[in-house]
């Protein structure tokens, strides 16, 4: 993947296959860790991994951050051995359900809405995708649902938490030198 | 000051949406008052039943998980958890349940304990005479 | 650059109603037709379960203890255990008369009235006999013949008077029990309390004797007879309503002693456990009309058990023997297994 005067690839896209797979990569390794953590409960997770999901989604739009989220769900699962376990259904319902409204958030609030909001949007969306599934596959009772609530105030801390975290880190990014053309429009040389 | 720096962060859409799905789940605790009241308590551990008592005779039970005793008090017509090995005690903040449905559990001792009511009775028969 | 799907918007609207109403089922309180109270005691050595419905839910829980408050009263009153109860102070007396409540009054007259129509094989008095037998403690023991004899003086047809609230003992030998109706009673007397309070719908379940008052709210309450072989099987299916149901089983109470079941239901005329039935269920108008019942067509076996509760047109009745054969009265509308 190099660019040459030949085949030259936009700086655009090399810098977003560069940086979307660093994400993918740290964001599996947070995912990976994170189970690692003692929990007081195998489905109050904190969530981190979900941070790049949320960087990719504001440097890089929508489909990055469905690359992000999915790579994180399908190889964080391969690499904690849970592929196809019921937690692993947990987490694919809430991931997807997250990522979703989280895209579509932004996607209808435009510049109205910062990491933070995006991120409870998407915290709310993953404690009841969780739920949900949980209610259908595993407990089958109504009853589970007496869980719900602080569930989801469980989940909205650690989103808020997270939302932070990724708007420090977008703005460290848009400091960069790979990034300099957002604030100047010019490329610079300093790339690679 | 840090609190100043972190909310400049924030939008005041991303505010607005953070205390409606705060304020959302909160009265979703209140909601939850209103079902029938039950009739039994079934415990499970993994999934298999592994002790019912009625609601209406007042016992302390304990019962037994991977991490230690827990201790299940049934008075006055409801259930709750007094005493359990868990390091966050979550069953034991979960006070007390007595309607059908609800549920206490205790996730890191692998018990679940919830309340049955008479819909769950699907017996050929409501009573037996003998 | 990426651009957001075009899919997404719909998506999400389609999405969001899901969640809401998701949100609206589960949180909602719920609407099911009303549910029962049901309560549990443990009164006269057994697990009493009233099942009411009504509202609002404090005047039917005031009820429903004041039912089981009644019981317990009844209890005290007829259990021939309790120091200073009418039954005790019955078995101590010889021949003047002892003056009872009017409840004790009440039961002994209707107790006398089927003796007299059984023949006998329903007897008041059989308390030094259950006593000899220990059946009710947990040493039961199987007497010899002469104990049996001697046990079985003071018992039979004519030894007790009822004048008013007094009851006159013919023999100061005689102990009288009321095990085989007291029960009936107090379901009686509980179904009472709650009619006067109001209650419309509802079971009192006193380990097997049921007494219902009205319907099971939008149909009749369905009534499952015990197997007295097979405890995992039913024998019938009952649909009933306003009345009471008693089973008679060999099952209920007995010990094993060389091989032979020993059970508390006595044949007056041989001091032994009668063994002609299995069990014996009556359906009747009121619960110690059919307490009674059933203890006497369980000593008097299939053919004249049967015949018995046909001459009580207001009663049905089904009866096991002992080879197991089930027979029934025809106006039983029940569906056998």
């Amino acid at each position: 993947m190099t660019s040459s005067p030949d085949n030259p690839i936009s700086r655009e896209v090399l810098r977003r296959r560069i940086f979307l797979g660093l994400f993918a990569a740290l964001a599996v390794a947070l995912h990976t860790m994170e189970a690692l953590l003692p929990s007081p409960a195998p489905w109050f997770r904190l969530g981190f991994a979900n941070i790049f999901t949320l960087t990719a989604l504001f440097l890089f739009g929508a489909r990055a951050a469905w690359s992000v989220a999915l790579t994180r769900i399908g190889v964080g699962s391969l690499f904690l051995g849970t592929l196809f376990a019921p937690g692993f259904f947990l987490s694919l319902a809430g991931g997807v359900l997250a990522t979703l409204l989280m895209v579509v958030a932004k996607d209808l609030c435009g510049r109205k809405i910062g990491p933070v909001g995006v991120s409870a949007i998407g915290a709310a969306g993953h404690a009841t995708g969780q739920m949900i599934v949980a209610w259908w596959l595993l407990v089958q009772h109504a009853g589970v649902w007496l869980l719900y609530p602080y569930f989801l105030l469980f989940a909205l801390a650690t989103g808020v938490v997270n939302g932070l975290v990724a708007d420090y880190l977008l703005e460290i990014l848009k400091g960069h030198p790979a990034f300099k053309e957002d604030r100047q429009g010019n490329p610079s040389s300093d790339l690679v | 000051m840090m609190i100043r720096d972190l909310l400049g962060r924030t939008t005041i859409l991303d505010r607005a949406i953070v205390l409606v799905l705060a304020a959302a789940a909160v009265s979703l605790v209140f909601f939850q008052a209103g079902r029938p009241p039950g009739e039994k308590v079934i415990v499970e551990r993994d999934g298999r039943v592994v002790f019912t008592a009625p609601l209406a005779v007042d016992r302390t039970v304990r019962l037994d998980g991977p991490l230690g005793p827990t201790t299940l008090k049934i008075h006055d017509g409801k259930a709750c958890v007094t005493d359990s090995p868990c390091p966050l005690k979550i069953c034991m903040g979960m006070g007390e349940v007595a309607r059908s449905g609800d549920l206490v559990a205790c996730v890191p001792n692998h018990l679940l304990i919830r309340v049955s009511g008479g819909r769950e009775k699907d017996k050929e028969y409501d009573l037996l005479s003998r | 650059m990426s651009k957001p799907s075009r899919l997404s918007r719909p998506f999400f609207i389609l999405l969001l109603l899901l969640l809401l109403y998701g949100l609206w089922i589960f949180s909602r309180p719920a609407e099911e037709p009303s549910q029962p109270l049901v309560r549990s005691r443990l009164l006269m050595g057994t697990v009493v379960e009233i099942t009411a419905f009504g509202s609002p839910p404090d005047a039917l829980e005031r009820a429903v203890t004041a039912a089981f408050a009644e019981m317990a009263r009844i209890e005290e009153l007829m259990s021939p255990h309790r120091t200073g109860s009418d039954v005790a102070r019955l078995a101590e007396a010889e021949t003047e008369p002892v003056a009872v409540a009017s409840e004790t009054a009440e039961v002994i007259t209707l107790g006398l009235t089927v003796a007299a129509r059984s023949g006998g094989a329903f007897d008041l008095c059989l308390g030094r006999l259950k006593d000899l037998w220990g059946i009710e403690t947990d040493h039961p023991r199987v007497p010899t013949p002469e104990e049996i004899q001697a046990a079985l003086e003071g018992t039979g047809q004519k030894k007790l008077q009822v004048i008013d609230n007094t009851i006159v003992k013919h023999d100061p030998r005689s102990a009288v029990d009321l095990g085989g109706i007291a029960k009936g009673f107090a379901l009686e007397r509980a179904a009472r309390v709650m009619e006067e309070a109001g209650i419309r719908h509802a079971a009192v379940n006193a380990g097997g004797d049921i007494r219902l008052i009205g319907d099971k709210l939008g149909g009749p309450w369905r009534i499952g007879v015990q197997h007295p072989r097979d405890s995992g099987k039913i024998l019938a299916r009952l649909a009933l309503q306003d009345v009471a149901v008693v089973t008679s089983g060999d099952y209920e109470r007995f010990f094993m002693r060389d091989g032979h079941r020993y059970h508390h239901l006595f044949d007056p005329a041989t001091g032994y456990p009668a063994d002609r039935c299995q069990s014996v269920t009556v359906v009747a108008p009121r619960a110690d009309l059919a307490d009674a019942l059933a203890t006497a067509a369980f000593v008097l076996g299939p053919k004249k058990g049967l015949d018995f509760l046909k001459s009580y047109p207001e009663v049905e009745g089904m009866i096991v023997d002992a080879a197991g054969q089930l027979t029934a009265t025809p106006g039983l509308k029940g569906r056998t297994q």
